[in-house]
């Protein structure tokens, strides 16, 4: 293994579903020679020497499921890492997007720029991950990358610049002209790998000197070298190009666009070569840790091999070779034998054996020097924990935090383990931020909250185990919410009459759903409300929504806008104001028809194909919707959203189901509104559980 | 599922003349034709888009991708959909399709007509989903699976289904009609309705090889490139 770390690129492939990511992935593999091995060396069925690119196809799952693939070109050190892609805000698209330095935005001539490409865009920009465009399956008819240029300038706000023109489209798609060598390259061979390099074709001459033009304008603009040349009518080099293009591009400010048909295989090693050329190494970006000894503090993390050790765990998989854990290396350098600490919790593990994935076999390493990705045999932990070298307390994942979606009381027996228990909240909570404590104010009783039964237990047992803290807990209470489903307006006068200084305070607007959790806008015109009072207003809204009216659940995603109100030279206080903003409150709320929401769970369940039914059965009746069963020959995985209050006890029903040969994972989806049947129990409970607290 | 004030046509019903569901008899099969690439599978999402906002219960199969995937396709596919035809309370009528909708995954290897048989029974005697429709996405359609296709054809019949299925062209064939022809004459007796993507220069047509109206391969129907929708042919209508 050489180390240049000016020479390794860590990549994602991002695209719009379907634009052709999978196709395109499996190219880059093909001629960078990684999977003509697993050919050779499975022989499967003898495809390996005849087998076209479609039945490659095929084989797409098994070559490039894992989560980071390794592959080399012009002696770069090439990483791609999986970018899960398509799917909408989740921390396993952050956490692989944190761990790539450059991307690969795929779009399709002829869609251009659709909904999908608009998310994954929006994800790459807040991690400020630098990309480069190839606009795929220009052999399409419809083909149009001018468009889709365009497009990315206009949709995404891209400063695309084509480093390219086709030679033909469509049908006619053979080839690109560079505009960067003044060439035109082919594609020739079965399967596109004979790279043919041309004069440009005579009637293209003309247009590629306009385009190289433009091009070298935009470059322009990040080389003080270019623009001197550019004056000085001196030559200008490839090589001034290409820098000035990769610093545009590091900067987020220029996006190179490459045209090809990794179908048609076209165009994918001159995409290959701008990965080399214009994406950054590990070097060009800035990666932050937070010290958790200095209040979490942000540290800059330098690829220095000789540093103390940083590293994210970033994917877990369950292999055919066993458990695995993908690593990213920040700073420092991990080894064989290293001792190294888990952040999260404390624990020191011994690094054994170090793999780097290829598309067909893995290949056993020394160690993984900072800016590589490897991966790590038998080490306990969980996606996203942070490992260091001993001594150090950075954590590289105070990223997005979900909400909790269950709670539960816990009392500890007697004095002793109540200090415990208080010493061990106060070390979980700082480990897992989704892990939250407080003491309730109705009760007294001290509350701890998470994700999910399971991470609530793991954490009452780590008291016992590890803290001496012996506890008992209540019944898990899911986090329902309250909410409104439509506009509705209020007009609320709150007057008092009280002896000397009355109150007085009227407010009118309306309250209406929103996405965000809570917003406020005042629209009051004229002083019909002085401006003084409008914080008060807001205070007062702000204060209902602990306690919604309608069940006492908090309330979430509302949005209520002022317009209009009254007040009063002498009468009119903060309070006054506060107390019209309650009235104006649960007059709007109680119209704009308030329903309850629960968490909902994504529950995947892996089962031998026998119990399938049984199991389908288990999550249907659990209110479960099941969208999907995916055969894998003997086993069998069910994909389905159960409300989490139906779910709790189900590992233990799963188990006898099914001789305890299927397994299921549960994270949390979403929040859907509780069906009617299902609120009104809820309601009666309530009612009930408020009779049996007054009794005593 | 759609609000009063829409009326549903079928997608193809320009081409087939018939503007509902019975487009396709009971046990009768459809095709959607094409080469790879060009958008079967978003056309087939689209007639079962359509299904769904009729109350009908979909089941799709799909043999290259996994449940995620065909999920998300479903999502683009009405997402584009609802936004043509501006659809209000869109992810709410997304919401209420998804327990009318089942998809099931197979490798192609491991697929059987008898395991489909199995499962579905599955579903059905546990109240879990019973199909009306079956949409199946990648079935290959070479010389060895004229037997298992007719054993789907019976299967589709007893349990008083229909099914659309694509059929992928293969790439070195010409795209002309002869050829076309040529690679259908061996299952052609099982279709009733037989539905071709056929790019043509900068436009994208529909057209119906089989049970189509007299005079549609000339009229034919084209799909918009960028979203894959079916153009000119206003389905969903308000009153
Ligand atoms: N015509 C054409 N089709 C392509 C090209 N690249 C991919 N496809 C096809 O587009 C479909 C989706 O491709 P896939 O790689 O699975 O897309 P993904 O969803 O982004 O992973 C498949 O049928 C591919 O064969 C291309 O360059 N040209
Ligand atoms: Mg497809």
């Amino acid at each position: 293994m050489k180390h240049d770390i000016f020479k390794v690129r860590n990549i994602g492939i991002s695209a719009h579903i379907d634009s052709g990511k999978t196709t395109l992935t499996e190219r880059i593999l093909f001629y960078t020679k990684r999977i003509h091995a697993i050919h050779d060396v499975k022989g499967k069925d003898g495809i390996g020497a005849t087998m076209d690119s479609m039945e490659l196809e095929k084989e797409r799952g098994i070559t490039i499921a894992s989560a980071a693939t390794f592959c080399e070109w012009l002696d770069h050190e090439i990483n791609i890492i999986d970018t899960p892609g398509h799917v909408d805000f989740t921390i396993e698209v952050e956490r692989s997007l944190r761990v790539l330095d450059g991307a690969i935005l795929v779009l399709c001539s002829v869609g251009g720029v659709q909904s999908q490409s608009i998310t994954v865009d929006q994800q790459m920009k807040r991690y400020k991950v630098p990309c480069i465009a190839f606009i795929n399956k220009c052999d399409r008819s419809g083909a149009n990358p001018d468009r889709v240029i365009k497009q990315l300038r206009e949709k995404l706000g891209h400063n695309s610049v084509a480093i390219q023109i086709p030679i033909g489209l469509e049908a006619d798609f053979n080839g690109v002209v560079d505009l960067l060598s003044m060439k035109a390259f082919y594609f020739d061979g079965k399967n596109g790998e004979i790279f043919r390099t041309e004069d440009i074709p005579a009637e293209l001459l003309q247009e590629a000197v306009k385009k190289r033009e433009e091009l070298i304008e935009a470059a322009s603009v990040f080389s003080d070298e270019l623009t001197d040349a550019i004056l000085e009518e001196k030559e200008i080099t490839e090589s001034m190009i290409v820098t000035a293009l990769r610093s545009g591009t590091l900067s987020r400010k220029l996006t190179p666009v490459i045209l090809g048909s990794a179908y048609k295989n076209k165009g994918v090693q001159p995409l290959l070569d701008a990965v080399t050329k214009l994406l950054p190494c590990p070097h060009d970006t800035e990666n932050e840790a937070l010290d958790m000894d200095n209040d979490e503090a942000p540290v800059i993390l330098t690829a220095d091999p000789k540093k103390p050790m940083v590293a994210l765990a970033f994917k877990l998989e369950e292999g055919q070779y066993g458990q695995l854990t993908y690593i990213r290396v920040y700073q420092g350098s991990l080894a064989k034998g290293d001792a190294i600490v888990n952040v999260r919790t404390g624990r020191k593990v011994k690094v054994g054996r170090l793999v780097r994935m290829h598309a067909s076999q893995m290949e056993e390493i020394e160690s993984i020097p900072a800016g590589y990705i490897g991966a790590l045999f038998g080490i306990d932990c969980a996606s996203g924990d942070t490992f260091v070298s001993p001594g150090l307390s950075y954590t590289l994942t105070s990223m997005y935090v979900p909400k909790p979606v269950i709670s539960l009381a816990i009392a500890a027996k007697d004095s002793k383990s109540e200090v415990n228990m208080s010493k061990a909240l106060n070390r979980f909570t700082k480990e897992d931020p989704t892990f939250k404590t407080y003491v309730s104010d109705e009760t007294g009783d001290t509350i701890i909250s998470g994700m999910g039964e399971l991470h609530l237990d793991v954490y009452i047992e780590r008291m016992r185990r590890e803290y001496n803290a012996e506890v008992t807990s209540g019944v898990p209470k899911v986090a329902y919410r309250e909410t409104i489903t439509r506009k509705a307006e209020f007009n609320y006068t709150h007057r008092k009459q009280t002896g000397g200084s009355g109150q007085y305070g009227r407010i009118a607007g309306y309250i209406e759903p929103a996405e965000e959790e809570f917003i406020f806008d005042n629209k009051v015109k004229g002083g019909a409300i002085p401006t003084q009072y409008i914080p008060a207003c807001e205070k007062g809204f702000k204060n209902c929504l602990a306690k919604g009216p309608k069940m006492e659940f908090p309330v979430t995603g509302i949005k209520i806008t002022i317009d209009d109100g009254a007040s009063h030279s002498v009468d009119s206080s903060d309070m006054a104001f506060q107390a019209a903003a309650r009235g104006a409150f649960l007059e709007g709320y109680s119209k704009a028809k308030p329903v309850i929401h629960e968490p909902i769970m994504k529950v995947v369940a892996e089962t031998p194909t026998e119990f399938q039914g049984t199991v389908m059965g288990s999550l249907n009746q659990r209110r479960g919707i099941i969208f999907g069963t995916q055969d894998e020959g003997t086993m069998c995985v069910i994909e389905a959203q159960v409300p989490l209050a139906e779910m709790f006890g189900y590992s233990t029903i799963l188990r006898s189901l099914t001789q305890g040969k299927a397994q299921f994972t549960m994270e949390f989806a979403t929040y859907k509104q509780v069906p009617q049947s299902v609120a009104e129990e809820l309601m009666k409970k309530a009612a009930e559980d408020k009779k049996g607290s007054q009794k005593k | 599922m759609l609000e009063n004030g829409f009326i549903l046509r079928h997608p193809l019903g320009k081409l087939t003349g018939c503007e509902s569901e019975e487009i396709l008899p009971e046990g009768g099969f459809g095709a959607v034709m094409a080469r790879a690439g060009v958008g079967k599978t978003a056309l087939l999402i689209q007639l079962a888009i359509h299904s769904l906002l009729c109350n009908k219960n979909v089941l799709h199969m799909s043999l290259n991708d996994p449940v995620k995937k065909v999920g998300l396709w479903y999502k683009e596919v009405y997402r584009n959909i609802a936004s043509q035809y501006s659809i209000a309370d869109q992810e709410q009528i997304f919401e209420n399709m998804l327990p009318h909708r089942f998809i099931m995954t197979f490798e192609v290897e491991g697929f059987s007509v008898p395991k489909l048989e199995e499962r579905l029974t599955d579903l059905m005697e546990q109240n879990i989903f019973r199909p009306h429709v079956i949409f199946i996405d990648g079935l290959p359609f070479d010389e060895s699976q004229i037997e298992p296709l007719s054993d789907l054809k019976a299967f589709v019949k007893n349990h008083s289904l229909k099914a659309w299925l694509t059929v992928r062209i293969h790439r070195d064939e010409k795209p002309d009609l002869d050829c076309i022809q040529a690679q259908l004459n061996s299952v052609e007796d099982l279709f009733e309705t037989i539905i071709l993507i056929q790019p043509e220069g900068k436009e994208i047509y529909l057209k119906a090889l089989k049970g189509g109206k007299p005079d549609s391969v000339a009229t034919g129907l084209s799909l918009d490139p960028t979203t894959m929708l079916i153009k000119e042919s206003d389905w969903i209508k308000r009153t």
